[in-house]
């Protein structure tokens, strides 16, 4: 049996450990209403918009802009969403296995340093990494969209896609993979998720008319889409990551109570063991003198 | 037969309901919709919209963004958008100060910042046109 003095040193320890993950635990809790909010209130938008996008697909040529242009696929390029810091329970651990599933030769870039450190570790193709501060500031995004769609026009990559945490709610972030560019692409994406959600798409057949014109509108439109649907994935990537490092203190600051419990019994044992102990022997030794 | 009109902005869904009728104003000027109306995707340009619903018209003012019409569906994709009895003219008058003083200094400011200003006092100017219309 450990000493008492051992079992105390341990106590103290657990404590300090609690106390961290339950000041960690409020801060990322303080955050993650903040940043859910901000992830929620943009969906409808973001949704509405690809919507838009996918019944637009059928009424515009591929010509009209270089966003809807399809190309043979030779290099994928992929905007890796993570968290800069960690402890935050499996949610990065989660999106690099996405990663870890492309085969298919890809160029990548990161948002987030745990993203960047990762992709460079395991020695692939990283473009750029890019820091977005916590309130995901537009700016700071548009920095990396303008960089990935550079690189796509420029044909570097033949793709857009960005892997990142779907926020679903406090408990549940799906790691995601969603394409950008090319547009033809979103629209089969968007097909096949409103089939499975059992929703009936009723295209309207007549033809489309655009004002002014086509090439107008889908040059103010197709860039515009491309900004904010990133955008919304980043701002859903960080309210993952505060739901799961809220979610990964309290997991850590029950365990620490829980430990505490078992190693007061255990001192208190201990104690007891020695009073019985010492009380003997002063026994044993009044026995032995009278 | 009847419209369904949704307007939604990045902060939240602002309208959604069945209506009769809407005007609504592009970068080509203004553009009524009625049930039957061709498919069509157009810019908007910030001004007001209006929504008539069982002879009763309401007034929203918008900012600049998109609509598309298809089917019987009418969608605007707006930076912002605000029905007319929540616009607060103070505060908006505020609002407009403020990003007109910060346009002042437009040398410092990057193209992107300058475009987000210029959309707030529109939308601003927008917002006393619809408040103020009956005055």
């Amino acid at each position: 049996m450990a000493s008492t003095r051992d079992i105390r040193r341990r106590i103290k320890s657990v404590k300090n450990t609690r106390q961290i993950t339950k000041a960690m635990e409020l801060v990322a809790a303080s955050k993650m209403k903040k940043a859910q909010q901000a992830a929620l209130a943009g969906r409808p938008y973001a949704q509405l918009m690809a919507s838009m996008l996918a019944a637009l697909a059928p009424h515009v040529e591929e010509s009209m802009h270089p966003f809807l242009a399809k190309r043979e696929v030779k290099v994928r390029g992929i905007l890796l969403v993570t968290t800069d810091k960690g402890l935050c329970g499996p949610l990065n651990a989660n999106l690099f296995k996405l990663v870890a599933d492309v085969k298919t030769p890809a160029k990548f870039a990161a948002i987030g340093r745990k993203g960047a450190q990762f992709l460079a570790r395991t020695k692939r193709d990283l473009m750029a990494d890019f820091q977005v501060h916590d309130r995901v500031p537009f700016p700071e995004v548009k920095v990396a969209i303008e960089f990935m769609v550079k690189q796509y026009l420029e044909g570097v990559i033949d793709t857009v896609e960005v892997i990142y945490a779907r926020f679903k709610n406090t408990l549940v972030q799906e790691p995601s993979v969603r394409p950008i560019l090319p547009l033809t692409s979103v629209a089969e994406f968007i097909a096949h998720a409103s089939t499975e959600a059992g929703a009936t798409a009723k295209p309207d057949a007549r033809e489309m008319l655009f004002e002014p014109s086509a090439q107008q509108v889908l040059e103010s439109l197709l860039p515009f889409y491309v900004n904010r649907t990133i955008y919304q994935h980043v701002l859903s990537g960080k309210a993952s990551e505060h739901s799961a490092r809220m979610v990964a203190m309290k997991t850590a600051k029950d365990n620490a109570s829980k430990l505490l419990g078992d190693l007061t019994l255990e001192y208190n044992k201990a104690r007891q063991a020695g009073i019985t102990q010492e009380i003997l022997e002063i026994a044993a030794a009044q026995y032995a003198s009278s | 037969m009847a419209l369904t009109l949704e307007i939604v902005t990045p902060e939240a869904r602002v309208y959604s309901d069945t209506i009769d009728t809407v005007v609504i104003p592009t970068v080509e000027g203004e553009i009524g919709i009625l049930p039957g109306h061709i498919p069509l995707l157009t810019q908007v340009e910030s001004g007001e919209l209006r929504v008539t619903k069982g002879g009763a018209v309401h007034h929203l003012a918008v900012g600049k963004g998109f609509a598309e019409v298809q089917g019987d569906k009418v969608s605007v994709l707006a930076e912002s958008a605000i029905e007319e009895e929540k616009i607060d003219e103070s505060a908006v008058e505020k609002a407009m100060e403020r990003a007109e003083e910060a346009l002042r200094g437009k040398e410092s400011l990057d193209p992107a910042e300058i475009e987000r200003l210029e959309g707030v006092v529109r939308f601003a100017v927008a917002q006393l046109g619809v408040k103020r219309r009956r005055r």
